[in-house]
């Protein structure tokens, strides 16, 4: 076997189960890869943990069932038909742990995420109508002069407000109504894809999809009251 | 989705959005799942309105910058009673395997 030109696990994993570099890196795992192994370990295992707690009611708890998902991964690793993804063979794995610890625990699972929208996690405009003209303007619905957004400088990825950026997401995130929290911490924390988002969390690709908006938009609207904070641009609030 | 404002149609039937109608439909054009229709009028939107750009490349780094958040992982100690049971079940190492 060659690996120089074998992709790295991490993206042969998310393959859909047949592809040949899925072939590949279950034969490389098979064979005892363990770089490959630690690479998959690495990478998943903060994503497992954070799906782990959807079921559970402890950190610890899902600890041991992300641990316990890698140990019943490497036993039935040889019994894996590669019909789907690495990636989603090994959720399932994980869910079936944590689904049967979490019935030992009571944890009453995902808030039944699926069922029905509570109203006003869905109602209203994400971004203040008063920054918006109005219906007898010349441009009905365009941004006023106070209202329309203006460029983030310096950049949030910059060093000078890394750190800052991080801290005002996180305390943001935490306030976000639960559903809005998961959907996108999955999506855009831990990496998961809308797919795999919906069906975690037993959510129809519309329903997912307007949680990630509303949660998206609030956090771009405190990183925007940040920006106006620190350069003192006017104050105007939306 | 839901409560969106009516995208209208002009006059001579090529959808236009105003801003306003943009700021709710970013996620899924951030997402790739509008009707082609809609997709047309946003592109034609953002041709002429720089705070719409803007607005799109704040939820875009916004949704990037939750990618840098810390996230916790295994304690090493499982990592390593894993990685332990993963060489002892699946044989010593692949000698093609970098180490």
């Amino acid at each position: 076997m060659h690996h120089d030109g074998a992709l790295p696990a991490v993206t042969a994993a998310v393959l859909e189960g047949g592809h040949a570099a899925q072939v590949e890196l279950l034969d490389r795992l098979r064979a005892g890869d363990r770089t490959a192994f630690a690479e998959l370990v690495d990478a998943w295992s903060p994503m497992l943990l954070r799906v782990a707690r959807l079921h559970v009611s402890t950190h610890a708890s899902a600890e041991e069932v992300v641990q316990e998902t890698w140990l019943a991964v490497i036993r039935q690793l040889d019994r894996f038909e590669g019909r789907s993804s690495l990636r989603t063979w090994v959720f399932r794995i994980l869910e079936n742990q944590a689904r049967t610890r979490g019935v030992r625990e009571a944890r009453t699972v995902p808030w039944s995420f699926g069922s029905g929208a509570d109203g006003h996690e869905h109602a209203g405009a994400t971004v203040d109508r008063a920054r918006f003209r109005g219906p007898e303007d010349r441009w009905p619905g365009g941004w006023t002069p106070e209202g329309r957004p203006t460029a983030w400088e310096p950049a949030p990825e910059d060093a000078a407000m890394a750190a800052e950026v991080r801290r005002e997401l996180r305390a943001a995130l935490d306030e976000l109504p639960e559903r809005q929290r998961t959907v996108v911490e999955l999506r855009d924390v831990y990496g998961l894809s809308s797919d795999e988002t919906c069906e975690r969390l037993g959510l129809s690709p519309g329903n997912q999809r307007i949680l990630l908006h509303r949660g998206r938009a609030r956090l771009r609207a405190r990183l925007e009251h940040v920006y106006r904070g620190t350069t003192g641009e006017g104050a105007r609030r939306g | 989705m839901a409560d969106l404002p009516a995208p209208r149609s002009a006059d001579d039937d090529v959808l236009e959005i105003a801003c306003r109608e943009f700021v709710e439909l970013v996620t899924e054009h951030m997402e790739g799942t509008l009707p082609k229709a809609l997709e047309n009028a946003i592109a034609a939107h953002l041709e002429l309105c720089d705070p719409c750009v803007v607005y799109l490349e704040q939820m875009r780094r916004t949704a990037a910058a939750l990618e840098t958040l810390p996230t916790p992982t295994l304690p090493a100690a499982a990592r390593d009673r894993v990685l332990e049971m993963f060489t002892s079940l699946h044989g010593g190492t692949d000698p093609a395997a970098p180490r």
